[in-house]
């Protein structure tokens, strides 16, 4: 610690150098942890799900393929099955915006015994319950539009035929690492639009079924029954668990994963070598200095320890303001509306601005070793020399 | 009855490899200093004057030899011990003064105490006594920018005495300053001499910075061509 004053000294003594060194290892960084966390975002989610209790069936062919309505009551009975209800992606223009949010029927009296972790006063929700066309909006889309309940909701739509009129009757909240811009409504509405205006074009589809089993329930034995039940059906499932669901959005990067890691392998490379030439420029400067403290007694590990501080702290700043700092930011500035509706949430995990933060410790350490071993080794009547 | 000796030189050479050949810079050197001499070490360039300078503090190894320095044998120390030794015994001055540019005053006569076992209260209190010594109390927030150049030469003198070494080593520590800094820094070598009783070895090509020496040698080619006190010296060019 006693030696720390010097080498903050030192660090300030070329404060241009420093600060083009902290801001290219900053914003290296930066944009590192923003191409990690579009990769990990969605398996952080899918690990806060383990333990939700919840399984979603879809059929075997996919998201597009239809699953009967029917089906939702069916293993809506089942042993073990608390509640279910259709998740339909409506996929709705709203005031001309394509896809501006996500839209789904669902059932309303079952999708907050559901979706646990949502919440929405009772009155609320009993408000919804009883109005067919009604809707329930998310707080941060609440908040951006200034919707309140009562206004008018009018989705037109681009999959169905049918347009919903739907009126807010309440708002739910969600914690962050949720879709806090839904906007849910009542299947029934849909379907009875269809059967009424379309002669039941697209009808009966539930899109996706969402399960909340009970506690202690084994969920694979769960999917397992429910599959089993479909198999000789017309329209045979594949049930997994949520966090499987979630997770398997992440396995459709596929090589693009490997891409950006092995950018952000680069990156890395990159910065150690902008770091250890601006370490090495530092230390040429001051040959004599060294030749100096070595002189006067400080030995050779303390001269390498007081280099690799140095050069340490320098891209340690760059990593607090690259990757802490991204994950602040991204904390509180919601980057979401801004994508078209292509993120409905997007933060920096706290492993990855972890990952972000050490990775520049390590660049401190590797791209200080050399110029810090050549600094220890340098021979003090060799240093004085180049002074006179 | 002499003094204790402070440095002892049996025998010492020194060559430099250049091009795989051996370069004689000391042949065969003998030389005895006695503790609190104030010893001038002149001669042309390339003499051996600054070599001579470096192997007794502790800078540099001689080829063959020994170098004794307050009893203890440096010649077969280690560079880590060596190193540590030059920490506790031996105070440097150079021409160039060589402060840490971005450090002040106060720190920069601080640096050898970082390397004693001593607190940091105790580190301020001693470099600004230290400070004070070479009069420049009040100037201990200063940088060496802010410096003159005999100024800064006295923090560099501070820094030297700081750990109380025993012998004190100076390379031409007037050869950057003019007249009347380097007569107060030469004022300062004789006080530290006769007050505080140190041992210093100076080397110098000019006269009058070896007038105040207690004792001149002269080297050429790497032998000792002279060895007399000062009063020996002013009695040979009749100077009273």
């Amino acid at each position: 610690m006693k030696y720390l004053g010097y080498v903050l000294r030192n660090i300030s003594r070329n404060p241009v150098r420093s600060l083009l060194t902290i801001g290219s290892i900053s914003v290296s960084l930066f944009l590192m942890m923003i191409m990690l966390s579009f990769l990990s975002v969605n398996s952080e989610v899918s690990d806060s799900l383990k333990g939700s209790n919840r399984i979603i069936a879809m059929s075997s062919q996919g998201f597009a393929a239809q699953v009967p309505i029917r089906f939702v009551d069916e293993v809506g009975s089942m042993e073990g099955v608390t509640a279910a209800s259709p998740l339909s992606w409506y996929g709705g223009k709203y005031q001309e915006q394509e896809m501006p949010f996500a839209q789904f029927g669902i059932y309303p009296e079952k999708i907050f015994d559901i979706w646990d972790e949502l919440t929405i006063p009772e009155d609320q929700k009993k408000a919804f319950i009883d109005d067919p066309a009604g809707c329930v909006i998310g707080f941060k889309m609440a908040e951006e539009r200034n919707i309140k309940i009562g206004d008018p909701m009018p989705l037109k739509g681009t999959i169905y035929p049918f347009d919903l009129n739907l009126t807010v009757r309440g708002i739910y909240k969600s914690p962050p690492d949720r879709d806090g811009r839904m906007c849910i409504f009542n299947w029934r509405f849909l379907e009875e639009g269809l059967k009424k205006d379309f002669q039941g074009r697209q009808a009966g589809n539930a899109g996706t079924v969402f399960l909340k089993i009970k506690s202690g329930t084994d969920p694979a034995q769960v999917c397992q029954k429910i599959d089993a039940s479909t198999i000789n059906s017309d329209t045979p499932t594949r049930t997994q668990t949520e966090d499987a669901f979630v997770a398997q959005f992440a396995e459709l990067w596929g090589d693009m994963r490997l891409m950006i890691s092995a950018v952000g392998l680069a990156v890395v490379v990159s910065l150690i070598f902008v770091s250890g030439n601006a370490m090495a420029m530092a230390m040429r400067e001051r040959t004599t200095e060294i030749a100096i403290l070595k002189a006067i007694g400080f030995t050779n590990g303390k001269v390498l320890g007081m280099v690799l501080s140095e050069a340490v702290f320098v891209s340690t700043i760059g990593g607090m303001i690259g990757a802490l700092g991204c994950k602040l930011l991204f904390d509180v500035f919601d980057i979401s509306p801004y994508t078209a509706g292509a993120l409905p949430f997007f933060f920096i995990p706290t492993k990855t601005a972890l990952l972000g933060f050490g990775t520049s410790i390590l660049i401190g350490f590797l791209s200080g070793l050399l110029p810090a071993f050549a600094a220890a080794r340098l021979g003090v009547i060799q240093g004085l020399r180049k002074v006179v | 009855m002499s003094a204790p000796l402070a440095i002892q030189i049996h025998n010492v050479t020194k060559e430099y490899k250049r091009n795989g050949q051996a370069i004689p810079v000391l042949s065969g050197l003998n030389l005895n200093v006695n503790q609190g001499e104030f010893l001038a070490l002149m001669g042309p360039s390339g003499s051996g004057k600054t070599t001579l300078l470096n192997l007794i503090a502790g800078l540099d190894w001689a080829t063959a030899g020994d170098v004794i320095v307050d009893g203890l044998n440096i010649s077969g120390l280690r560079e880590k011990e060596l190193t540590r030794w030059r920490a506790d015994h031996i105070g440097f001055i150079f021409q160039m003064y060589n402060l840490i540019p971005v450090m002040t005053a106060q720190e920069n006569v601080e640096l050898p105490l970082l390397l004693q076992p001593v607190t940091r209260n105790e580190r301020r209190r001693r470099a600004a006594t230290a400070l004070k010594i070479v009069g420049l109390e009040g100037r201990e927030d200063h940088y060496p920018r802010q410096l003159s150049g005999g100024q800064e030469q006295r923090v560099a003198i501070a820094r030297a005495i700081v750990t109380d070494p025993a012998l004190i080593v100076a390379d031409e520590p007037t050869g950057d300053l003019d007249r009347t800094s380097a007569e107060e820094i030469l004022g300062l070598l004789e006080t530290l001499h006769r007050d505080l009783e140190k041992t210093i070895v100076m080397v110098t090509h000019d006269p009058q910075a070896a007038s105040k020496a207690s004792r001149l040698l002269r080297l050429d080619k790497g032998q000792l061509v002279g060895d007399e006190t000062q009063a020996e010296a002013r009695n040979r060019m009749g100077v009273s």
